[in-house]
């Protein structure tokens, strides 16, 4: 039976340790609970408008022309009414202005009447899109214009042809989101395709069929009647019900990685819980040893105990739950521009029910161990004896292990992707463990020093304090700091390799699809010297006979076999290439056709040299055996291939050849409408604008993803409050002690400032180690590029940790500072 | 010469919504060098003069004085070092830092003055009561005794003239406390120091030079 009046009591009593407990368990769930729900409402909007999203019921993607087999198809199906279709194909050109001064990359679409068959394409005027896009008109977004200095009216000339602005574009159903776009969207009518003149053999577009059924019924089949014409080319035949689409692919990895953070924050937030719940009982030992003396059992106070902490959690879950919501409103800012205008973010009853299920479980989790060890507190401790009792029992590690199996289920489901939730896990533990490792040693080197200031040395025995939790708030703090340290560093030297600098002599700009014909006059046209390289679309068919199931390869998180890669021949290494595998490129003693794959292939799928691979190119099947793999040596924006063929192999495909090139960047735009005037088919890259579209992204990622980890922040944060409130007892009797005997107010603040600056400063070094090497390992292996460690910046961060953790300790310690020795002395008397 | 002087001291506590008075002008002088006991029953408020005549408190009404200096409108931080240079106390419950050892205790006083031969003032004064062999014990592996033999070193090592004790053998058996106030009484005696004590003990009071005895707040 339980008693609520002493339960109240306890709650009441331990205002501070319990409003502590209730922020932990409200920080554990709302990271998660709120990406669960926005990942919901994204998802919903999604499916909701996904005829919309692809304005049509079936959509055919190819990199080339459709092979005729298909075309008939289709023809077949519409002649027999069964669909309507409309194509459109979407690629990158440069637009100029008709008197030359000016051009500007621009990403057109070139749509056939009928697009779109669902949703609408809204213009400026508010006219119909069909009525406005007619032959010898385009539609450009209002950047387009700015850019280029244009009003509605002017005529631009793009490819060989000179078309008439005719309207604003505002919103396109089927390209939610702009935001990765290298250039604004130019509508052109199909009936002025041919009159641009760019689509050549090779040429770099998507052509895409929308259809949209007449009977929804026969969706499927037709679906599937497409497919089976298809055969095995790479041509994919999707219905708007499983077509893929990037905005959602974009949230699928970007809420993954989130929902890594989310579980962080999770863990840390336990500790938290864990570590409060502990120094809340330790206040009621005595309490405890009291009712064990009047014969009251273990089983009777656990469970008033545990009544309190589900009290707390509740409380704490309600707080998260309406923290969730109040993020919901905040969500949309953040991810602006990422997510498309239809999404509406709604919290649904699951993921109320959700957040309230996590909030339980955490409080479970957590709470097991520090209720099982009041079992152990004993009615002697009525004397106030300190009793060092066993840390380690066969209990306690049946609770921990339990715990741990707990939380791998939670992060398996949560992620539902068992090798990256175990790599998860693992990476997990070793952060925590060197982080334990590093605070440890660094303890034990303190524990014995005697430095000669005094007050340094009351702050250095402050650390070591009884009930001091200034290990776990030292590996809970540097454990959030380094992730979020590597966050930083990781964006500052992807900021440094794409963003900021171009090595010297590096290209900064590209020029494609430059037709084999038109190679010599670029030339002389370009004016400086360009590296020239052919480029031959293709794609991979077989490993060693096995073939390529493009559907599982597009499972995979990164870069996958599916899609179409650019191949080349040459028979040297580029000047930052290096054999890994092999020792020349290409293998005089072998006589039949030889490939040199780039290692980041290899990373993809196991290959080795000696293999062979089977590349479909326009349709023709070619077997080459893997001669050699090469690395490169920079990570650069420099042009690299995956394929590198022997010339004799490819040197007769149809092939278009790319230009890499140096130019002063005052001279890129007139070099750019020289180019664009004499070859209106090759596009030009200005890599500085390229990066800065990209440079955008990565701030808006990295400040989406660095507000999510800020959570794990706040709960090293909460366990130093935890940790203050569990000492008040001590730091009270400290700072009375010293006052009584002659220390001035200014000493005891000294003492209590050094010591959180400790912390602050041993979680900060640990933090900016871990960060430093994890940041050095993934620059160096996963993203191949040179590392920078940011010693300013560094240095700043540490600072930024210190001054938080002394604002947020000193603050916690203003109460015990006001203290008056009179009271406290009075209150040990009365004892 | 009078060494401390209260006049006309007045305190009181509010408990809930009723004022309860501790002190009722106490007007007393303590000379120097003297060792004078405040004996009274429990709650007759000998501690709560001792905590004012000591500056740890404030009176409501009345003037505080030590060596002509009236002491009772000073601030914390001026208080401060007056207490670090003049004063020693000696507790009931001991009030050692629980994170010092035994020689840390003793010595922090002295360092606080900055005194670089605080260490060897500390380790003399603990083999003078018999405790060079826990310097570097904790308070909490230090028995009731050592701990309160421990703090007597504490109070002396800035040889301040003037000593506040408050019933510093209550926490101790007959033995042990018998040792104590002899202790504390030869260190006393051989440093001419002034001694003041709070306790209910009639048989320390023997021992005093002269007794004031509490009740109800008022000197009788």
């Amino acid at each position: 039976m339980l008693n609520f009046r002493f339960i109240g009591r306890q709650i009441t009593a331990a205002k501070r340790q319990g409003a502590v407990f209730v922020l932990c368990v409200a920080l554990s769930m709302i990271t998660l609970v709120s990406l669960g729900s926005f990942n919901r409402s994204v998802n919903a909007s999604l499916l909701r408008d996904a005829q919309s999203l692809h304005a049509g019921d079936i959509i055919v993607r190819s990199h080339a022309p459709l092979p005729a087999q298909v075309e008939a198809e289709i023809g077949r199906l519409a002649a027999s009414r069964q669909l309507v279709a409309a194509r459109y194909w979407d690629f990158y050109t440069v637009a100029q202005k008709t008197n030359g001064s000016g051009s500007l990359l621009c990403d057109l679409k070139v749509v056939e009447p009928g697009y779109p068959f669902y949703g609408k394409v809204v213009l400026a005027s508010g006219h119909p899109f069909h009525q406005v896009l007619t032959q010898g008109y385009v539609i450009a977004e209002q950047t387009f214009l700015d850019r280029l200095g244009l009003r509605l009216g002017d005529r631009v000339r793009i490819g060989k042809a000179t078309l008439t602005v005719r309207d604003v574009l505002v919103q396109e159903p089927d390209r939610p989101v702009n935001f990765f776009a290298l250039g604004p969207r130019v509508f052109v009518s199909a009936r002025d395709l041919s009159g641009l003149g760019l689509l050549g053999l090779g040429s770099r577009a998507d052509y895409v069929t929308l259809a949209k059924v007449s009977d929804r019924g026969d969706l499927d089949r037709i679906a599937a009647q497409l497919k089976r014409a298809a055969g095995d080319s790479r041509i994919r035949v999707e219905t708007y019900q499983n077509a893929d689409s990037r905005v959602k692919r974009f949230f699928d990895n970007l809420l993954f990685f989130l929902n890594l953070s989310g579980i962080f924050t999770l863990l840390l937030s336990g500790f938290g819980i864990q570590s409060t719940l502990f120094a809340l009982l330790k206040e009621q030992e005595r309490t405890v040893a009291v009712m064990k003396a009047v014969g009251a059992r273990s089983r009777f106070i656990i469970g008033h105990y545990f009544a309190v902490a589900l009290i707390l959690g509740f409380l704490g879950s309600l707080a998260g739950l309406l923290a969730s919501l109040a993020l919901q409103l905040i969500l949309p800012r953040l991810f602006s521009g990422l997510i498309p205008a239809q999404v509406t973010l709604t919290v649904s009853g699951w993921a109320v029910l959700e957040g309230l299920l996590i909030g339980l479980l955490v409080v479970l989790l957590f709470t097991a161990l520090p209720l099982y060890r009041l079992k152990e507190v004993k009615p002697r401790a009525i004397l106030g004896k300190e009793e060092h009792q066993k840390l380690w029992t066969r209990a306690t590690w049946l609770i921990a292990g339990s715990g741990t199996l707990f939380f791998l289920l939670l992060v398996l489901i949560r992620l539902q992707d068992a090798k990256t939730g175990l790599y998860f896990m693992l990476a997990l533990a070793v952060l925590i463990l060197v982080s334990y490792l590093l605070a440890t040693g660094t303890l034990r080197y303190l524990r014995g020093r005697q430095p000669g200031n005094l007050a340094v040395r009351q702050a250095l025995k402050g650390l070591f304090r009884p009930r001091n939790a200034t290990r776990s708030i030292m590996v809970t703090l540097s454990a959030a700091l380094a992730v979020i340290f590597a966050i930083t560093l990781l964006e500052k030297n992807l900021d440094a390799s794409f963003v900021e600098s171009f090595p010297p002599g590096a290209p900064n700009v590209f020029f494609i699809d430059i037709q084999p014909a038109q190679k010599g006059d670029f030339a002389r046209t370009l004016g400086v010297q360009g590296d020239y390289f052919p480029v031959i679309r293709g794609t991979v068919s077989a490993i060693n006979g096995t073939p390529i199931d493009p559907e599982k390869e597009r499972q995979a998180r990164g870069d996958n076999l599916a899609r179409e890669f650019n191949l080349t021949y040459r028979d040297t290494l580029l000047p930052d290439e290096r054999m890994v595998s092999g020792r020349t490129l290409f293998r005089p003693d072998w006589s039949v056709p030889q490939v040199s794959v780039l290692d980041t292939v290899i990373k993809m799928r196991k290959m080795a040299v000696g293999d062979t691979l089977t590349f479909r190119i326009q349709g023709i099947p070619v077997e080459a055996r893997i001669s050699s793999i090469r690395t490169r040596t920079s990570g650069g924006i420099t042009p690299y291939f995956y394929f590198v063929f022997q010339p004799a192999v490819l040197a007769d495909a149809p092939q278009t050849f790319f230009c890499a090139a140096r130019l002063d960047k005052s001279s890129i735009g007139a070099i750019q409408d020289r180019i664009v005037k004499r070859f209106p088919n090759v596009s030009v890259i200005d890599l500085t604008e390229a990066v800065t579209v990209f440079g955008r992204i990565m701030a808006r990622l990295s400040t989406i993803v660095r507000f999510f980890t800020s959570f794990s922040i706040v709960a090293g944060i909460l366990i130093v409050v935890s940790s203050v409130f569990a000492t008040r007892y001590a730091r009270i009797q400290e700072a009375v002690y010293f006052t009584m005997l002659g220390a001035r107010r200014r000493f005891v603040v000294t003492v209590f400032a050094v010591e959180n600056l400790l912390i602050g400063l041993i979680s900060g070094a640990i933090a900016l180690i871990i960060s430093q090497l994890a940041s050095l390992v993934i620059c160096r292996e996963k993203l191949e590029m040179d590392y920078n460690p940011y010693p300013l910046e560094s240095l700043t961060l540490l600072a930024a940790t210190v001054l938080l953790v002394m604002c947020v300790g000193m603050g916690a310690s203003m109460g015990i500072l006001r203290q008056k020795p009179v009271v406290f002395l009075r209150e040990q008397g009365d004892e | 010469m009078t060494i401390l002087e209260s006049r006309a001291v007045t305190k009181s506590y509010a408990v809930g919504k009723e004022l309860i008075k501790v002190l009722d002008d106490i007007t007393l002088n303590i000379e120097e060098g003297e060792f004078a006991v405040v004996k009274g029953e429990s709650g007759s408020g000998k501690s709560t003069l001792l905590t004012i005549l000591s500056g740890l408190d404030r009176p409501d009404q009345g003037r505080v004085l030590i060596e002509q200096r009236d002491i009772t409108d000073l601030d914390e931080d001026t208080l401060a070092p007056l207490r670090n240079a003049t004063f020693g106390f000696v507790f009931q419950s001991f009030h050692l830092v629980p994170s010092l050892t035994a020689r840390e205790n003793v010595m922090f006083p002295a360092e606080l003055r900055g005194d670089p031969s605080a260490r060897d003032k500390a380790e003399a004064l603990l083999h003078r009561v018999g405790l060079a062999g826990r310097m570097t014990s904790f308070p909490h592996q230090l028995s009731g005794g050592e701990k309160q033999r421990c703090a007597i070193c504490r109070a002396l090592i800035n040889a301040p003239r003037l000593i506040f004790a408050d019933e510093p053998t209550g926490n101790l058996d007959s033995v042990n406390g018998e040792a104590i106030l002899q202790l504390l009484l030869e260190l006393q005696r051989e440093r001419n120091t002034t001694l003041l004590m709070v306790t209910h003990s009639q048989k320390i009071a023997r021992h005093a030079d002269r007794v004031i005895t509490l009740r109800d707040g008022r000197i009788v």
